[in-house]
């Protein structure tokens, strides 16, 4: 099957710029994948996420080469408005991004520019809000709700455009560590629930690690690594050189590594290295 | 806001043609008690919205404003016996009957017709300012879209303003200047974040708007604007008061 994202030969110079934000990237990425990008500020995040959804080089000017195809749709030579019904996205600021005054204009807003009839818009908005759990807002004025309750209008607005794939770029800086676990379980009930190819840009590792099969590092407008969370925490000059904030539980099972004691996978998360430690601990009591 | 009261069930041009009735009429009225009472009738209207209470504030405002255009003007009109001099035996600071005349009408007429426009924003969601002047009216969505994205800003503005300003503060910078050049070269230090605030945010939703298919062509709407029985009724009745006050008067 075609992949839902093709990167190819992707570079990009912003205009006045001599040094590439993105250079050589190749990136390919499967319908249903959850996909997790990271890597230091400046690294061409942000960047790579607006070439997915066609601002660049559509509503950003600059120099680009290379190709990116999503959905076998060319994205420098798709409108915008073409590429919205494929590809959603989500931005950091919750407050900049939304339009409206009222959550159900929000959702709306993206289906009354595609002409869709009322009584349409009508069933899709209720649906959006329900795969993101967020019926009971329907009503309310954004300006009373909470940073992670506009996220989800946010995430709510661009489902309801019955994406394929959604691109959110580090929605959750702004929010508490409550805030950030619930997006992230959001995102991955509408990956296995509904299908939908996320792409999640997050600078909270510890968040992402356990929650991504796959982790993409960017570094200096290049992709430094490409694997599995655990196979990429495991490097440690990589991931001090990416500045990449490791979770303590895992930093701990590296040093267990490295003074020969532990052999095994490296824990993500506190309940699997607790395990992980009650066995190594259990085997060398029965050794002893 | 919606079933406060009977003008917030009001569809929004049934308010601007009340609105526009006003400024008729105190256009058309030459003494300044009849426009007093038109003034009266704005407040009276806003009473009976129950939003006399909420604009206040904002009638205050317009109140002062019209004292000082009334200031302005009224020592600049030499015609007429002179009343009160500001330095006696001078020329300067002369007040005439007639300039003061004309000045309190000037200034009565722009307080009247003001006022409408606080009680329409009150019980009027901009929301559906839009739809209305978007489907009644055919004004290009755009603009109307511009007009009240520019107003959600405005609390959002006023929130980043005191962060900027705590943010200074806390920084030892002395905004409380006697000076007056002082005091507005001190605004330059609050203005730049603020205005660099805004560029970002105005950028951000542009994109957010752009990956929602803004601009895509011809647009749905999910709101309908619609003419009650209610609406027929105030707009008869103000176009018949307008008409009948308006003859009354000029004969």
């Amino acid at each position: 099957m075609e992949p839902i994202i093709k990167v190819e030969n992707f570079t990009f110079y912003y205009p006045d710029s001599q040094a590439p934000a993105l250079e050589g990237i190749n990136l390919t990425v499967r319908e249903g994948e959850f996909l997790g990008l990271t890597g230091p500020a400046g690294a061409g995040k942000t960047t790579l996420a607006l070439a997915l959804n066609g601002i660049i080089p559509n509503f950003q000017g600059g120099r680009m080469g290379g190709k990116v195809m999503v959905a076998g749709l060319d994205t420098a030579k798709t409108p915008c408005a073409r590429l919205a019904g494929v590809i959603g996205s989500v931005f950091q600021d919750p407050e900049a991004q939304l339009v409206a005054e009222v959550v159900e204009d929000e959702l709306a807003f993206g289906l009354e520019n595609l002409a869709v009839s009322r009584e349409e818009i009508q069933r899709r908005i209720g649906a959006a809000l329900e795969m993101v759990g967020i019926a009971s807002l329907r009503h309310r004025s954004l300006r009373e709700l909470s940073g992670g309750q506009k996220q989800k209008v946010a995430i709510a607005a661009a489902v309801a455009l019955r994406p394929r794939v959604l691109v959110l770029d580090e929605p959750t800086s702004e929010l508490d560590p409550q805030g950030t676990v619930e997006i992230v379980a959001l995102l991955q009930r509408l990956n296995r629930d509904y299908g939908i190819t996320i792409l999640l840009i997050e600078q909270k590792i510890s968040v992402l690690a356990p929650r991504v099969p796959r982790l993409v590092c960017l570094n200096k407008g290049r992709i430094v690594a490409d694997a599995s969370p655990r196979q990429i925490l495991a490097q440690e000059k990589l991931t001090t050189e990416l500045g990449l904030e490791v979770p303590p539980v895992t930093a701990l099972f590296r040093m267990l590594r490295r003074a020969g004691v532990y052999q095994g996978d490296l824990p993500l998360e506190v309940d699997e290295g607790q395990r992980e430690l009650g066995r190594l601990l259990g085997s060398r009591a029965s050794r002893a | 806001m919606p079933g406060k009261s009977f003008l917030h069930k009001l569809n929004p041009l049934t308010k601007v043609v009340w609105s526009l009735a006003v400024i008729t009429l105190a256009f058309v009225y030459q003494q300044p008690l009849p426009i007093l009472s038109l003034w009266a009738s704005v407040l009276a209207v806003a009473l009976i919205g129950k939003v006399l209470r909420e604009i206040l504030p904002a009638i205050r405002g317009l109140i002062i404003f019209a004292a000082i255009f009334f200031l302005f003007q009224v020592f600049l009109i030499d015609e007429g016996q002179v009343v009160f001099t500001l330095v006696p035996g001078t020329g300067i600071g002369r007040i005439t009957d007639v300039g003061l005349k004309a000045c309190t009408m000037l200034a009565l007429r722009m307080l009247a017709m003001t006022s409408t426009i606080p009680v329409l924003l009150a019980t009027t969601p901009p929301k559906d300012m839009i739809v209305a002047f978007v489907e009644k009216l055919k004004v290009p969505y755009v603009y109307a879209l511009m007009l009240v994205t520019s107003l959600r800003f405005i609390p959002t503005l006023q929130e980043e303003l005191s962060l900027v300003i705590q943010a200074q503060r806390a920084r030892a910078y002395d905004l409380e200047g006697r000076n007056i050049i002082k005091r507005f070269l001190a605004l330059i230090p609050l203005a730049l974040p603020l205005l660099l605030m805004s560029v970002q945010r105005a950028r951000t939703m542009a994109i957010s708007m752009e990956t929602r298919a803004f601009g895509a062509g011809p647009r749905t709407s999910l709101h309908t604007s619609t003419f009650q029985l209610l609406d027929i009724g105030v707009i008869s009745s103000c176009l018949l008061l307008t008409a009948v006050l308006a003859v009354v008067s000029l004969h």
